[in-house]
């Protein structure tokens, strides 16, 4: 119609009526002919943006939905039978890492979104870990303490960590959860977060993610949490060092803190003997 | 009007009101794949994209860096509007009537380099301050870039006499 109108007006205005209706007719030939090319390019374009909006859905929604859905257990369960000390020790269940007959051992009541135990976990662990706990010193043991209420993925990493363990990679995702704290903390859900990690640490991520998205070792972290309370365990990283009988609660969680410790249980072992 | 002047707004107007113009087409489908990038980088911000699949860089780092967000909007989000409009904008300008609007290429013109100029800055802290690389955020450099120079076929239109 553009092309039509502009034609007349060209006709009028050089005054050829001949060469004019000549060159309209040829102009809303072509016109057809442009317009028949114009639908050809739209159906083309449609099959496109077709194609990537399939494509990319795809893409998107299975990212998404493979990640979203699963009931994953990240509150505290009811354990039957804690109220009973030697159910709670029994059911309890610290992660250990170490000589079981090194003189020392030091005890973390930890919580894996808390940035004090990220901290801990990345620079003093590996201290206690090159120089008491491979020279035999001293056994190191772990202890879930979720402090579920202001940290809402701290439970489901809990949970997370006794997943690797299932796979002997407990210490790797421990390590990772902390290293990476700082990302998954901040996510709406942390279930995609754990799945990647545990295949970075060498996990299969099938298995690690059926096991995170249910609730199995919700019952040793819920005890776990039980016992932290029952020793009024304050805050985390709360770190105690037993040894001769004798156990201590550190108040500087460093490695000089528990070296001091260890050598204040010493004194007393020494001077009690 | 001259003849000289007639003639070539008739084949430009025949042209462009028949055929849709191809550079909108491009947008269009360049600003729908932007979509999805932005899309997945969206989803992981809040928690539902899982894991991001980045095999090259450290998206990680870039994710959770300061950059990530203006305010408390991810740059994802930013993206996920700026082209979500550019298609809107670009599908708008290829249907018969609008082809050859000015208004609409204005707009793609100036929103593709807006967008560019963003992802520019944000290519920098990437280099520069984060040291650190998003695949997902190259491509989208690399896609609104594409957009800009398609938006600078739209510079005739602007100057042409119609509207």
């Amino acid at each position: 119609m553009t092309a039509a109108f502009f034609g007349a007006a060209c006709t009028n205005t050089i005054g050829a009526p001949l060469a004019a209706h000549r060159g309209v007719n040829v102009s809303r030939a072509e016109d057809r002919k442009k317009a028949r090319e114009g639908g050809s390019d739209m159906t083309k374009f449609y099959l496109i943006l077709g194609v990537i909006a399939v494509v990319g859905i795809g893409a998107v929604g299975y990212s998404v939905g493979s990640n979203t859905f699963g009931t994953a257990a990240s509150e505290p369960v009811e354990v039957p039978g804690l109220d009973d000390q030697a159910t709670l020790v029994a059911m309890a269940q610290g992660v250990k890492k170490g000589d079981e007959d090194a003189p020392f051992t030091i005890i973390e009541f930890g919580d894996y979104q808390c940035p004090g135990c990220g901290e801990f976990g990345l620079s003093v662990e590996p201290q206690i870990d090159l120089l008491l706990v491979q020279t035999g010193r001293a056994q190191f043991i772990y202890y879930d303490f979720p402090l579920t209420q202001v940290h809402p993925h701290a439970f489901l990493a809990a949970r997370a960590t006794r997943c690797a363990q299932d796979g002997d990679k407990y210490w790797e995702y421990h390590t990772m959860l902390f290293r990476n704290q700082s990302s998954w903390s901040v996510q709406q859900s942390a279930i995609g977060a754990f799945v990647g990690y545990a295949e970075d640490v060498g996990l299969e991520g099938d298995a690690f993610e059926s096991c995170l998205k249910s609730d199995e070792h919700a019952d040793v972290v819920s005890a776990n949490m039980r016992l932290g309370y029952e020793l009024a365990v304050p805050s985390t990283p709360t770190i105690m060092v037993q040894g001769f009988g004798q156990l201590r609660r550190l108040r500087n969680n460093s490695y000089q803190g528990i070296e001091e410790a260890m050598a204040a249980i010493e004194a007393a072992a020494a001077a009690g003997n | 009007m001259t003849e000289d002047s007639i003639y070539p707004v008739d084949d430009m107007g025949s042209a462009a009101s028949a055929t849709p113009p191809m550079n909108r087409m491009v947008i269009a489908a360049l600003a729908l794949v932007g979509i999805f990038v932005a899309l997945y980088l969206f989803a992981h911000n809040l928690g539902l994209g899982g894991p991001m699949v980045c095999g090259v860089g450290d998206c990680a780092a870039v994710q959770s860096s300061i950059y990530a967000k203006v305010g408390p909007v991810p740059v994802s989000a930013i993206g996920l509007v700026g082209y979500i409009a550019l298609l809107v904008l670009s599908f708008m300008g290829i249907q018969p009537g609008r082809r050859d609007s000015r208004a609409i290429g204005g707009l793609l013109l100036a929103g593709a380099f807006g967008g560019t100029v963003f992802s520019a800055y944000l290519t920098y802290l990437e280099a520069a301050v984060i040291h650190a690389w998003c695949q997902y955020c190259v491509i989208s450099a690399i896609l609104i870039t594409l957009i800009f120079f398609a938006a600078l076929a739209e510079v005739p239109r602007l100057r042409g006499n119609r509207s």
